[in-house]
C-alpha cells in the first residue's frame, strides 16, 4: 500500500528573523539601561526618603564616600547599628581620624599647598540618608557634628518623585 | 571588495560563459540572470548568543532609582560675610547687575506644633510658597550677575526634615552657590 503523501517527513524551517529583531531589540533596551556598579550605599528601609520635586540630578561619582542614615528619631544609622548621639559622635571621631592618617600618609612632604593641608576639610563627601519624618535640628546637628570633625561636603538624599 | 559575475572561476547560474566562439553579447541574446536562490541562514546560533545576552541583562536589570542628591558644602572654616555697604557709588558695568546687592541672604523657615512649614521668610520678606520662593532667587542671582549667592536657612528644629528639605533643593535648583543650615538662634 502507498504512503500518503501527507505522512512524508519534511524538513520545517521556521523564520526566525522576526524573533531575532525581537531579542535583539529587547537586548538593546537593557543595554541602555543597564548601570553597573551602582550599588546604593546605606540603604535602610527604615529609612523613608523625603520627596523633593525640585531637586536637580546630582553631582557624579566621588572618590571616597562615607554613608550614613538617620531615623525619625535622630539617631545615626551606620550599617546595621543604630547609633545614639554619644556613640555617634565618637564615630565621626574614628572615621574623620582614619580619613587624616590616610590622606597624611599619602601626601608627599614636599608639597604642602595640597587643598587638604591648606583649610584642614577632608575631601570626603558625606552621603546622609535622613527619614523624611526627622527633624530638621537633627539633622542639622548631625551635619554640624560631621562639620566639627573635619568634614565638609555633604550629599543630602532625598527622592525626585515618590517611589511605589 | 566585491566578486562579480565577470570575476568568477565558474559561470554563475544564469550567466552565460563566456568563449571564444561566444562572439554575441549577451544582452543581445536577450539572457536574463536568473532569480537567486533562498540562502538559508542560521539563525538559531545567533539567537542562542542573543537569548543568553537577554537573559543576563534581564538578572542584572534594576529599576532606575528616583533618588537624588542635594550638595551642600559647609566648611570648617566659613567665608567671611561681606561688610555692610557704606553707600559709596561704583560704576556698574552691565544696567541689569546690581553690584551693591548682598550676595548672602537668609531664607527663614518657621514650624506649626506638628513639625510642618508655617511660614517662610526671604530675608525680611514674607514669601507665600516655596515655588514663589524659588523664583524670588532665581529674580536675585540674575541681578547679582557673576557673584555667587549664599543662603543661610534659619529654620525651627522642630520642623520636619522634609519641607527642609525641598527648600535646600529650592535653593540648589535656583542656582545658590551654597547653602548652610543654623539654628533659629543664631546671628544674622
Amino acid at each position: 500500500m502507498p504512503r500518503s503523501s501527507s505522512s512524508q517527513s519534511k524538513v520545517l524551517t521556521p523564520n526566525l528573523t522576526p524573533m531575532l529583531d525581537m531579542v535583539l531589540q529587547l537586548i538593546t533596551f537593557f543595554m541602555m539601561l543597564v548601570h553597573f556598579g551602582s550599588r546604593l550605599e546605606g540603604v535602610n528601609r527604615g529609612v523613608r526618603l523625603p520627596v523633593a520635586p525640585a531637586a536637580l540630578p546630582g553631582a557624579g561619582m566621588t572618590v571616597d564616600q562615607l554613608s550614613a542614615g538617620l531615623d525619625a528619631r535622630g539617631n545615626l544609622l551606620v550599617g546595621d547599628e543604630t547609633l545614639d548621639p554619644q556613640a555617634a559622635a565618637a564615630w565621626w571621631k574614628r572615621q574623620a581620624d582614619a580619613r587624616r592618617a590616610g590622606l597624611e600618609l599619602l601626601e608627599e612632604p614636599g608639597t604642602p599647598d595640597s587643598a587638604f593641608a591648606e583649610s584642614g576639610d577632608l575631601p570626603t563627601v558625606v552621603v546622609l540618608r535622613a527619614d523624611r519624618s526627622a527633624s530638621y535640628g537633627s539633622v542639622r546637628k548631625t551635619l554640624a557634628e560631621a562639620q566639627s570633625r573635619g568634614f565638609a561636603h555633604f550629599s543630602l538624599v532625598v527622592l525626585k518623585r515618590e517611589e511605589p | 571588495m566585491s566578486v562579480g559575475p565577470d570575476q568568477m572561476l565558474f559561470p554563475a547560474r544564469g550567466v552565460p560563459a563566456e568563449g571564444p566562439d561566444d562572439g554575441e553579447d549577451a544582452s543581445a541574446r536577450g539572457y536574463r540572470p536568473a532569480p537567486p536562490e533562498d540562502i538559508y541562514f542560521p539563525a538559531a546560533p545567533m539567537l542562542d548568543m542573543a537569548f543568553q545576552l537577554l537573559a543576563f541583562f534581564v538578572l542584572t536589570f534594576r529599576v532606575p532609582t528616583a533618588e537624588t542628591h542635594l550638595d551642600l558644602l559647609l566648611p570648617t572654616t566659613p567665608a567671611a560675610l561681606p561688610t555692610a555697604s557704606r553707600g559709596l557709588a561704583r560704576p556698574t558695568s552691565s544696567p541689569l547687575v546690581d553690584t551693591d546687592l548682598e550676595n548672602d541672604l537668609i531664607v527663614r523657615a518657621e514650624a506649626d506644633e506638628l513639625g510642618d512649614l508655617k511660614s517662610l521668610r526671604l530675608g525680611e520678606a514674607e514669601i507665600p510658597s516655596l515655588d514663589a520662593l524659588g523664583v524670588r532667587l532665581k529674580r536675585y542671582i540674575e541681578l547679582l550677575g557673576n557673584r555667587p549667592l549664599r543662603v543661610r536657612l534659619i529654620a525651627d528644629d522642630r520642623l520636619l526634615y522634609e519641607p527642609a528639605a525641598r527648600i535646600v533643593a529650592i535653593c540648589s535648583a535656583a542656582g545658590v552657590a551654597t547653602v548652610r543650615l543654623s539654628h533659629p538662634g543664631a546671628s544674622p
